[in-house]
Formats: structure tokens, sequence, C-alpha cells
């Protein structure tokens, strides 16, 4: 299958699990990352969130992709809120140049942390969810057909318009043109493909509109199916109503330590 | 084969801010399992005729349109592209700008204008499983369109198009772009649809294709009807070359026997007629 989403075919319990469920996850995870005034409640979500990349076959990946998004966001937020937030009341170390606030410090880990959570639940998603699937359980969820087309449609052009790329520079690289080299040099090979692949992506779209009208786009009164089966499980409604569950307690913990 | 399925009256249109017409007066019929060819040089209207044919003139494409298409006896004026769709299917050159870019897989593909129009995805399988064996796809059914060579593209624009189920066919010069390799297994599944009765109206600059296949040829000059006839006719003209028409090399071969009195039948356009043509004239 080419490169035109980040999913990755595994025979997992995340693979078969409906993408509603876990378009659930993301929202309900990281809205209780966000909302419970711990930061290490949102951790502990990390954790779980690796248990699952576990549990998916993705966990190199899914660790890969974590630690390259959050040590550096965590050092720049850290330096930013440690050292210079106005909250900052408890000193837990002088760096000299400035002082590094137990507040400032904990506010960063608390943004790192609500992030990695949205973050790695949707990696998660799209790495166990193929779209074609996504897009139908959307449809069958009541989402317009045209903008489940348009979400398709992006994800597709793209490897498309790298292939016209390659052939262009192919032809312009055949014709003499040094498209290897210097960063100037490559600079110079590339600016004038951009014309032609602008120009020749505006024939495409029009022929493709063509397509699409002829093959019933924009047929109207009929409700849309598609090829791809988007069927709900029983385990899969188990899960999303766990998960509200779960938002549901946070928010009832978060307000109850509030007002205790 | 006397029952008109198509039928074009009068039939103009000028796209919008152009200066001249890209076709004026058109007017023939075509009738069921009839294998029809539109010829004619670069900028003679060709394409734009077949646009007009499958509805996409004027519903996709603005200028003024005069006369009428009728399909089955429907004004193409009164229905939708989408709902024409089921009659009439249109495949042009460029495979991959054919492709819907919403399927991760062939079968997805062949099956996204089914979804469109609300088939039940059980049909769909059928359908799909039925075109994928017909189009000579069934082997890549589960490979990502964007994987597959330029000639098995086509052969799945082909087969996305079919699906719909169409009576008629419109092929706009489909085979340019291909290998000819490529262009001849596309030109064979062509064959193989209009034997089973699919009306096949085809644009092509390859006159020995179209002289070998064609029922009736319409010949277009600067958006102009020059002529409509038989192969035989069109070909056996020699008024023809002055209207940028390449004789098939079967035709000038005839004609030169002929011209030299070494051949006293009608201008042969196939191969297999001429070569016994020449065998006689050599017994001569």
């Amino acid at each position: 299958m080419a490169k035109t989403s980040n999913y990755v075919p595994q025979d997992s319990p995340l693979d078969r699990m409906d993408p509603r469920a876990k378009i659930y996850a993301i929202f309900c995870l990281g809205i209780a990352a966000i909302i419970f005034p711990y930061y290490q409640f949102s951790y502990l979500i990390v954790i779980g969130l690796f248990i699952a990349a576990g549990i998916a076959k993705l966990l190199k990946k899914f660790t890969k992709f974590m630690l390259a998004f959050a040590i550096p966001i965590l050092i720049m937020l850290i330096f930013i809120q440690g050292f210079y937030s106005p909250k900052n009341v408890t000193i837990i170390a002088d760096c000299g140049f400035a002082k590094l606030g137990l507040e400032g410090v904990e506010y960063a880990l608390k943004i790192v942390g609500s992030l990695l959570v949205f973050l790695g639940s949707f990696y998660l998603m799209t790495t166990t969810t193929y779209t074609g699937r996504l897009v139908a359980a959307l449809v069958d969820s009541g989402m317009n057909m045209k903008v489940g087309y348009l979400v398709l449609a992006c994800l597709n052009v793209v490897p498309q318009m790298q292939r016209r790329m390659l052939i262009i520079q192919e032809a312009q690289a055949a014709r003499g043109v040094d498209t290897q080299g210097t960063f100037f040099s490559r600079l110079k090979a590339y600016i004038p493909l951009l014309g032609p692949v602008v120009m020749s992506s505006f024939t495409d779209a029009q022929e493709r509109g063509m397509t699409l009208e002829t093959r019933g786009f924009g047929v109207k009164n009929v409700k849309p199916t598609t090829f791809v089966e988007a069927k709900k499980r029983t385990s899969d409604r188990v899960v999303q109503i766990l998960l509200v569950v779960f938002l549901v307690a946070t928010i009832a913990a978060t307000v109850f330590l509030k007002f205790a | 084969m006397n029952d008109t399925i198509l039928e074009v009256k009068d039939l103009s249109f000028r796209y919008r801010g152009a200066k001249r017409k890209a076709f004026q007066h058109i007017s023939f019929d075509v009738r069921k399992g009839e294998f029809f060819c539109i010829v004619g040089a670069n900028g003679s209207g060709k394409s734009t005729l077949c646009n007009a044919l499958v509805g996409l003139i004027p519903f996709y494409f603005e200028g003024r349109m005069k006369g009428d298409v009728f399909i089955n006896g429907k004004n193409t004026k009164e229905s939708s592209i989408a709902e024409l769709s089921s009659e009439i299917g249109l495949v042009f050159q460029n495979p991959f700008n054919q492709l819907s870019y919403t399927a991760g897989t062939v079968e997805e593909e062949l099956a996204y204008g089914l979804g469109n129009k609300g088939i039940p995805r059980e049909e769909m399988k059928k359908r799909v499983a039925k075109v994928a064996k017909m189009m000579r796809i069934d082997h890549i059914i589960n490979k990502n369109p964007l994987e597959l060579s330029g000639g098995q593209v086509q052969r799945v624009a082909f087969g996305s198009t079919f699906i719909m189920e169409p009576e008629i066919l419109v092929l706009d010069e489909c085979t340019t772009q291909l290998d000819p390799l490529g262009s001849e297994e596309i030109f064979d599944i062509v064959k193989d649809l209009n034997k089973n009765g699919i009306t096949v109206i085809m644009v092509d600059h390859d006159m020995e294709r179209v002289a070998r296949c064609a029922n009736r040829i319409l010949v277009l000059e600067d958006g102009n009807q020059v002529a409509i006839d038989t192969p035989e006719k069109i070909f056996g003209n020699p008024d023809m070359v002055a209207h940028q028409i390449d004789v098939p090399d079967y035709v000038s071969i005839c004609q030169e026997l002929k011209n030299r009195g070494l051949f006293k039948g009608e201008v042969e356009v196939e191969e297999e007629p001429t070569i016994q043509a020449v065998k006689e004239a050599l017994k001569v």
C-alpha cells in the first residue's frame, strides 16, 4: 500500500477497534488530561497509551515518536516556565543566571503531559486506522460524503504530486539541470519546477472533477454507501461508554478537589 | 443494429471567452451495439464533442451550447451528469486523472461511483468482482491504485466507468499515453465489450485501428462535420487527405494497385483483404 497515511496494518485489537471509539478516546483522554489539576494524572494516561501501543505492536515506533516530540518541547517549556514564570514562588535550584521555580516546572510538565496525551492518542489512532475505514465510519455516523472526499483526497493527492515532481525533476536532470549538489544549486533547480507542477495541477484538478462528476459525485437525494465496512461491535460500544464514564469521573473529581 | 441509442441534433458549442466555436452544426446518430469512431486533427473539436455526449457540456464546462443530445430518447440537458453516468461513460487520456483519489485499493476505486449512487455493499462487491475479472485486474484488486503502471491504472479507470453499467462507452484517446502493449490490452477489452453489446464511441489517432474496428466514422475538421460513413467509404475517398486524415497503409496500397490497374475491387481497410489483393496483383 502506498504511503498515503501513517497507517501500519497489524492484526491487533486496536486495529480492529471502530475508528469512532478511537476518536472518543482522543477527546475523552485529552480533555481529562487538561482539566485534572495534577500533572501526574496526564503521565498516568501517557503510560496507558504506551501499554496500548504495545498491544498494537507499535511500541518502538510510538516510543520514538513520543520521545522525539516530548524531550525538546519539555526542555524548552521547563526553561521558559521554570525560570521565568511569574507564578514561581518555591525555588528548587539556583542556576546563577536565573532561579528555577517549582510552580513553573509543574506548569510546564502539565502542558507537556496534556499535549502528549492528545498527540499520543492521535498518533495511535492514525497508525491503527485505515483512512478509508475512518471515513466510512464518519459517513455512517452522518458526515457529509463530500467532507469525507476532502479528507481522503487530501491524503491521496500528495503522493501523486510527489510523483509528478519526480518526473519533472528527472526530465530536467536529463536536460542537464543540476538537481543535486549544494543547497543553492538545488534551489536554482527546484524553483523552475514549481511552475509546471502548479500549472499541471490545475489541469489535473479539472480532469479529476470530470471523473468525479461522471461517477455520480454530485448525485442528489441519495444516501451514499461505502465499500469499506465500518461496523460498530459491542466491544466498541463498551469502550466508548467506559471512556465517557472516565471523562465524567475526572470532571467530578476535579470539581470535588476544587471545592473540598 | 438499427435502434438509435444516441442522437446528436445540430449541436454547436463555444467555450466561455473563446473567439470561435469548438464545434458547430454537428448531427449524427449512433446505433445500439455500434462501434462508432470520431476522427480529426488536433483542435478539431473531438474531445469537446465527447464532453457534450456525456453531459459535461453544458453542466461542467461553461459556454454556449446550441442543439441537443439525446440518449435513449432523453435529452441530456434535462438530466444531470450523475444520472447520465448509468447510461453513458467516459474514459479519457490521462489514466492517473481518472482516479478518485479516495481509495486505498483497486476494489475501493472501482466501487467509488457505486457508493455515490447508494448501491448496497453486497451488490457493490458482486459488481466489483465481475468488472475486475472482465478488465483483467482481479490479480491486483488489493493493490493501491497509485502503485500501478499506466496501463493498469487505465484498466482500473475503464472498470470504474464500466461498473456504472452504461450502455455507451465514450473513449477519448484513452490509449494515447500507454505503451503499445498496454494500448493493445485496453483495446482488446474494448472489443470484448463491444462484442457483448456495449455501444462504443471512440476518438483515436490510430487510423489502422479505426479502420479495423469502426462500423462508421465521423470526420471533424476545425469544428465542422466533414463526413460520416463506413471506413471503406471514408478512407476510400481521396479528398480525406485534404481534411488532414491519415489514410491507413492498407488503403494506400490498394489505391496504388488500383492506379496501376492491378486491382479492380473496393479499397480494403484491413490487413488480410489487402494481402489477398496484393497476392492477386502479383499473379498478374
